[in-house]
């Protein structure tokens, strides 16, 4: 057996162990090679864990690799395991999340302030999941949130950097310029203290 | 007797109410520098001296005293506030559409999440922590790593009770309308009685908060009250017994 071909072994079998996504470095220093060689023997284990052909697929996530299950064998890991996935997000949830993804850290009262209703439930129950975690307080006392890498795991991300630039979701220049010109009649008939006049 | 000639002797000013007023909006007297709690000690000498009470010039007092607290409880904290309150209705339109067109971009950014999350669905990861002896480290100290002396030493301090502190030179009495709720439903729940039994002994605010407690007996309708003549003995009932004629 070659060098490379044992390497690739021990980094299988460490893979195997690790309940964390493991990083080149940490591969290569628990089986006492240079981190460009584990990368070689990752590269390898990739191609042979690539989808389809077999019941695990080698992924690499949250800065680092690990095994995961094949989504086809899902209906009978539910039938021996009796056990759906962990849990489902509320939309209410998934915009808590997305602001703590892209702002982090960032504290609640922000959170609040952007999405102009309370986000108390759903960051607590984030943070019960673990997709969020405490990131220290702010200048003003309170406690900052930032997500963990539970997050980038069930999310299949490989870091932060994979998440999609939020200005691609802006309202285009027409969108914005008719959401002013209705918030301005809004505000100018308010200040009149009057009812909206359509035909302004 | 009207609120604005009540005279006041104060640190910073002596004269009527009215007087005061007008060079406090003058800003000729400086409100940091005015106690409001003595112009209301002022107002509750006043009133006891006059044995009466006035609803009108009460609620006069009240008014202006309130209208005081606030000026001076603004100019206490910063005043930069009051720009925001002044926004354009323009500056307004533009600050909430700037927050408008935040929310929608973490909205949009959300469904995205959503997204990669139920395409994950059905990937499942290792989730058993490693068994004890394969892991690096373990939370057991070394042997004799601790010194049991200082632990000892610990212990002993905890168990050691620290003087009580005096209380004594603190005279706010504590009195609660709850405590004193409970007190009157024991008394009502033996019948009748006179509002001189339910405050026998008590200080000045006690009696001050069985009246209170009283009035809330009233307003929920559990109690009744009558008196005879003015300043005599106030009788007081349980609602469910039948009235009957003090004395």
């Amino acid at each position: 057996m070659t060098d490379s071909a044992e390497l690739a072994h021990t980094i299988e079998a460490l893979l195997f162990l690790s309940p964390d996504p493991l990083s080149p470095r940490e591969l290569g220093d628990a089986a006492q090679a240079s981190e460009e060689e584990a990368a070689a023997a990752l590269a390898q284990l990739l191609e042979e864990y690539a989808p389809g052909s077999r019941g695990l697929r080698l992924r690499e996530l949250a800065g680092g690799y690990t095994f995961a299950t094949d989504p086809a064998s899902e209906d009978a890991a539910r039938r021996l395991f009796s056990r759906p996935r962990a849990f489902t997000l509320t939309p209410a949830q998934a915009e808590t999340l997305a602001i703590v993804a892209y702002l982090q850290p960032i504290s609640r009262p922000e959170i609040t302030r952007i999405r102009g209703v309370s986000a108390d439930s759903a960051s607590t129950l984030l943070l019960e999941r673990g997709l969020i975690e405490e990131a220290g307080r702010s200048q003003f006392g309170a406690v900052l949130y930032r997500t963990g890498n539970l997050f980038l795991k069930l999310f299949g991300l490989r870091s932060l950097d994979d998440l999609p630039d939020v200005a691609q979701w802006d309202p285009t220049p027409e969108e914005q310029a008719e959401l002013r010109e209705r918030l301005l009649r809004a505000g100018e008939a308010r200040a009149r203290g009057g009812p909206v006049d359509e035909q302004a | 007797m009207s609120i604005a000639s009540l005279d006041l002797d104060l640190d910073v000013f002596t004269g009527p109410f009215d007087l005061l007023l007008t060079l406090v909006l003058r800003e000729e007297i400086d409100l940091f520098e005015l106690q409001l709690a003595d112009v209301v000690l002022a107002y509750l000498d006043h009133l006891e001296s006059c044995g009466q009470l006035d609803l009108e010039s009460a609620t006069e007092f009240i008014v202006l005293i309130a209208a005081l607290l606030e000026l001076k409880s603004r100019l206490l904290l910063c005043g930069d506030d009051e720009e925001l309150l002044d926004i354009e209705p323009d500056e307004a339109a533009e600050e909430l559409l700037a927050r408008m067109l935040d929310a929608r971009r973490y909205r949009a950014a959300a469904t995205h999440l959503r997204e990669l999350f139920d395409a994950e669905e059905g990937v499942r990861f290792r989730s058993a922590p490693l068994a004890a002896h394969l892991r690096r480290t373990t939370a057991e100290p070394t042997d004799g790593s601790q010194d049991p002396a200082v632990l000892g030493e610990s212990i002993g301090r905890l168990l050691h009770m620290p003087a009580v502190i005096s209380l004594r030179h603190i005279l706010v009495p504590r009195v609660s309308v709850a405590e004193r709720l409970t007190h009157l439903r024991g008394l009502l729940h033996r019948g009748r009685f006179t509002f001189d039994e339910a405050v026998t002994g008590a200080d000045r605010m006690t009696v001050a908060v069985t009246v209170f407690a009283l009035l809330e007996l009233y307003r929920r309708g559990e109690a009744r009250w009558d008196q005879a003549e003015n300043f005599g003995d106030i009788s007081v009932h349980a609602v469910s017994e039948p009235l009957r004629v003090a004395g």
